[in-house]
């Protein structure tokens, strides 16, 4: 990861852009940073954490989205300059205090909240916009083309906040997040800020305090100036641009990556000349002026944008507005479905739709060159399906909640939510996981499933989550069960690390985001002081797991289960070494023969055990094998032996 | 009747989900996917096999009852009520300890005993229950052992899984208390000896119990534990007709409960089961009906023969005539239970000449239904 705190005005670095987005924050003098960590959102805060000290910035993990959005307007409230950063389903979960902050408005410090979406939901459970929560929370909204802009918006973002006196929004998409760029950089602001909350009730102070939602009608209206005065300011905006000719058959509006894929496109079919280009860097409150000066350039306007038509909306909502007789142009886009609604756009895409529009039979490429490029890469990649890691621990506890559920025999389910053991929803973890949802809504949908007993449901229902999800989303839904008797096992699979994101530390970690020693949260004493059974499994010891799983599921009501071993790529990276020099006996292990049918490769799957077609026995990738030693226990002909190192 | 072999997705169609197991355990412990647990058999993952030896040893898939009876006693299956017979006696322990530890006549305690201290076998495969009365399957290596694994609970147990859970490699003889199900079950593993399972050869003798149903090791437990304080129960009993109950014995004294309670906690596998005796077995124990502190005992194989001759010649076991009247009795109870399976097995088929797993001449079935 590049350093964002160089201090090399006017060099260009290679920057991805979420450290584009904190470079930003820190030019902007940022003094106060959280977030929650979520792909593709999580560089921003690791970025500006690792320059914390230097830049004498504050900087943390919070506990889930909605503290970090409160903390961050904390810091605002007290005159610091703040910045909170999540990916698109931590905009829901913020939404609440949201709508109550643009009401209240912001303290003297600027307030950027930055979401990180997701097109094509590649690292996510759904592939949500955030753009009309902008609009549906009067949020001005501002969403960069390229890095630089990235770096640029943010800065800016900071600067509005603060003129306007509410809270200012970037959306970034993975492609623009994730991807590498050259940025230029501006001055570092590094000054001393001194946090004073004004809003004192004394005799100099008798009014109550600003931070109110009240009087909301008189708020809202107040809310509406500001976002005139946005719509004022993006009307001469740098980061909204037209390039093309005076009269275009065809006029493409764009905002974000779509940007680089339009620009790409036309130059791919060579209509610099017929086709035009508008920009937008200020997508809410729309330039209105500013749009409808460059409507008039063509009969023809494609909106190019991703997941929703939201620009593609507010633009038809502009011309709607026109006065009569004013030109009205044909409309392209999802509404006519020339761009899809769903998914990630790319160059194809977009040059598919301009050739449609503009009748033109162009092939973006030989349909043969996809067929063969997928031959080749097959032909160097071995086969891998999505799974867990070698000696990932949530292998052997769904080995363990798979057995316990056979075993009971009442066709018990799993819920789930968000993490590496998503995974279980597939062969990773034996197709446990029967739902799957937001952060938490695993014991929240098991809460609802335990109280159906008199129904004659009695199935037994086990809701799984991370330890990082546990402290995120599942403590009020596990109060809720106990409070109202729901028959349910919270199991957390408590891996010590918010291992999907990149480990990021949380309360139970017992480290800040700084880097600093923090009082870990214990949950076993938490869940313990709420007065129920709490059980700590080791999931390595697939036997006693098991059987504690049986015995709780028999005794029924609402229970704590926590299923504790470090992530593996965490001890392999502190420890080197391997607990067990795990070999395959080839004498012993009978392959596909009655008494064992590959239970190893077909079954449990793990990515260091490999099947020798040829020879017709197991083999251990010694590679890759981290030498947990579980597939030692699982094999029934005790052919898999694990020598202790 | 289908006399293929299959793999245990028929396993569960034809014999478990159709309620024809008896838990016997054949299935369990050489395989990864079948488990028992609490009364049922498990399917822990699907297995790909279309030939499996889960379903090939099954005693309720098909069984050619010829050629399993010439293999263990050298002659096609009998006609007789009792199966094939040397000898029909009646025998008790000498050893007054054994005696009170075990069920009637401390017979089958003392045949391993003898077989074990005179290192005929190295281990000893019976049924034990817990603390809390739950039974499993158990290897008893010495004398003290198989006093604790004294005495019957009357529910099913999978005793053959302990068999399969032996190392493949091991070498040590072996003797196995079965009921006539599992000594069914391994009568068929003598005929078609298991691959990768421990060499049948080490089995040396099957003490077979006369058997007529077995409880539902789930469903009777939990009417035992909601009955009974179960870790103070030193003994269960049903004693012979007409008494008609089932008696828990404690120190603090004995309860009983009328059969006709207990009858619903039966497996519903029992009514399809032909055999009283343990017709497959080198020696078959049980009850005498109005002599108290007395098994009957048949003397089946050489192999059961010669222990039976050791157990008298050391003294260790003491031998009578079996009363006329209680062959006679004897007889007709394993006749009945013949008549009233073929007939369970017809009704269940609706055609005379399917009888499930059953493999008899239609003239052998028609003698035993006309007798």
């Amino acid at each position: 990861m590049a350093s964002i705190d160089i201090d090399a005005p006017g060099t260009n670095q290679l920057l991805i852009g979420n450290e584009a987005i904190a470079r930003g924050a820190l030019e902007a003098g940022v003094g106060f940073a959280a977030a929650y960590p979520g792909t593709p959102s999580s560089e921003i805060m690791e970025s500006l954490a690792s320059v914390s000290k230097n830049m004498g910035i504050y900087a943390q993990w919070s506990v889930n989205e909605k503290v970090a959005m409160e903390a961050a307007a904390g810091a605002s409230f007290a005159g610091i300059r703040a910045i909170a950063s999540m990916k698109q389903n931590g905009v829901n979960v913020i939404s609440d205090f949201l709508a109550n902050l643009v009401m209240t408005g912001i303290g003297n410090g600027g307030l950027v909240l930055v979401s990180c979406d997701d097109p094509s939901a590649i690292s996510s459970s759904n592939e949500q916009d955030t753009r009309p929560i902008a609009k549906w929370l009067d949020i001005p909204l501002l969403e960069p083309g390229n890095f630089q802009e990235a770096k640029e918006m943010t800065k800016w973002l900071f600067d509005l906040s603060e003129e306007l006196g509410t809270i200012c929004m970037l959306r970034s998409v993975t492609r623009i997040s994730h991807a590498r760029g050259n940025v230029k950089l501006g001055e570092l602001l590094k000054k001393e800020q001194k946090a004073y909350f004004d809003q004192i009730h004394d005799t100099r102070n008798v009014m109550p305090t600003k931070f109110m939602p009240v009087p909301s009608a008189l708020r809202h209206a107040l809310l509406h100036v500001r976002l005139d005065n946005a719509r004022e300011k993006f009307e001469s905006s740098p980061f909204n641009w037209y390039v093309g000719p005076d009269n275009a058959d065809l006029l493409i509006i764009t905002c974000g990556s779509c940007w680089l894929y339009s620009r790409e496109a036309v130059k791919a079919l060579k209509l610099d000349d017929r086709v035009g280009i508008l920009k937008l860097g200020t997508l809410w409150p729309l330039p209105e002026k500013f749009v409808e000066r460059h409507l008039s350039k063509s009969q023809k306007v494609l909106v190019v944008e991703e997941i929703d038509p939201f620009l593609e909306r507010s633009v038809m909502e502009l011309v709607a507005n026109l006065p009569p007789g004013a030109p009205r142009p044909l409309f392209y886009g999802k509404r006519s479905g020339d761009i899809n609604a769903y998914g990630e756009l790319n160059p194809d895409k977009v040059i598919k739709a301009v050739s449609n529009i503009m009748g033109l039979a162009y092939q973006p490429r030989d349909i043969e060159y996809g067929k063969k490029a997928e031959e080749i890469s097959k032909s160097n990649v071995p086969e891998r399906m999505m799974t867990f890691c070698p000696g990932c621990a949530h292998r052997a506890s769904f080995w363990a909640i798979k057995n316990a559920l056979k075993l009971d025999g009442r066709n018990g389910i799993v819920t789930g939510d968000i993490g590496c053991y998503s995974m279980a929803l597939g062969p990773a973890g034996f197709f446990q996981v029967r739902t799957m949802h937001c952060m938490g809504a695993g014991i929240g949908v098991a809460n609802g499933l335990g109280k159906l007993g008199q129904f004659g449901f009695n199935q037994p229902v086990l809701a799984v989550c991370g330890d990082s999800t546990f402290f995120h989303a599942a403590i009020p839904a596990l109060i809720n069960g106990i409070y109202n008797q729901s028959n349910f096992i919270l199991i957390v699979l408590d891996n010590s690390a918010t291992a999907m994101t990149g480990f990021q530390p949380h309360p139970g970690t017992g480290v800040s985001a700084m880097g600093e020693p923090t009082k870990a949260v214990s949950m076993e004493a938490l869940c313990r002081s709420l007065g129920i059974h709490v059980d700590i499994c080791d999931p390595f010891d697939l036997e006693s797991t098991t059987a504690t799983l049986l015995e709780m599921m028999a005794d029924g009501g609402a229970k704590v289960v926590i299923m504790r071993r470090e992530c593996e790529l965490v001890r392999s990276h502190r420890e080197k070494g391997k607990p067990y020099k795990v070999h395959v006996d080839p004498e012993k292990c009978i392959g596909e023969a009655c008494g064992c049918d590959r239970l190893c490769t077909r079954v449990f799957r793990c990515p260091g055990l490999i099947w020798d077609k040829e020879a017709g026995k197991a083999k251990i990738d010694e590679v890759i094998c981290t030498g947990c030693g579980v597939c030692a226990d699982i094999c029934p002909q005790g052919a898999i032996v694990k020598e202790a190192t | 009747m289908d006399t293929k072999v299959k793999g245990s997705k028929e396993l569960f169609d034809e014999v478990i989900d159709a309620g024809l197991c008896t838990l016997c355990g054949a299935c369990t412990g050489g395989c990864p996917y079948l488990v028992p647990y609490k009364g049922r058999i498990v399917l822990l993952d699907n297995c790909t096999l279309t030939e499996g030896q889960c379903y090939q040893y099954c005693p309720r898939t098909y069984t050619d009852m010829n050629a399993i009876s010439q293999q263990v006693h050298g002659v096609p299956y009998s006609k007789d009520e009792l199966g094939t017979a040397k000898e029909v006696l009646m025998a008790r322990s000498t050893d007054a300890r054994i005696r009170e530890k075990a069920q009637y006549g401390g017979t089958v305690t003392t045949l391993l005993s003898l077989a074990l201290s005179e290192g005929l076998v190295d281990g000893a495969i019976m049924s034990k229950t817990s603390d809390d009365k739950t039974p499993g399957a158990f290897l008893a290596r010495n004398v003290e052992e198989v006093l604790e694994g004294a005495g019957s609970n009357y529910m099913a147990c999978p005793v053959l899984e302990a068999l399969n859970h032996i190392p493949k490699d091991s070498q040590e003889g072996l003797a196995i208390v079965a009921i006539p199900c599992q000594a069914m079950a391994l009568a068929k593993m003598k005929k078609d000896p298991p691959q990768d399972r421990v060499n049948i050869g080490n089995v040396k003798i099957v003490i077979g119990l006369f058997c007529t149903w077995a409880l539902s090791p789930d469903g009777f437990h939990h009417f035992l534990k909601e009955n009974l304080e179960l870790p103070q129960v030193t003994k269960f009993d049903i004693p012979p007709p007409p008494a008609n109950r089932f008696d828990a014995y404690a120190q603090s004294g004995k309860v009983s409960f009328p059969l006709d309670q207990i009858r619903k906690y039966v497996m519903s596998s029992c009514s399809y089961c032909l055999d009283m005796t343990s017709e497959f077995a080198d020696i078959s124990v049980g009850s005498v009906e109005g002599i108290e502190g007395w098994n009957t005992l048949i003397v089946r194989t050489n192999a059961g023969a010669e222990l039976v001759e050791m157990a008298k010649m050391k003294g260790k076991l003491e031998t009578d005539t079996l009363p006329p009247q209680n062959l006679a009795h004897l007889k007709e109870a394993a006749l009945l239970k013949k008549k009233r399976a073929l007939q369970e097995i017809v009704k269940r088929s609706g055609d005379i000449n399917n009888l499930l797993y059953v493999g008899l001449s239609k003239g052998m079935v028609d003698k035993l239904l006309s007798e």
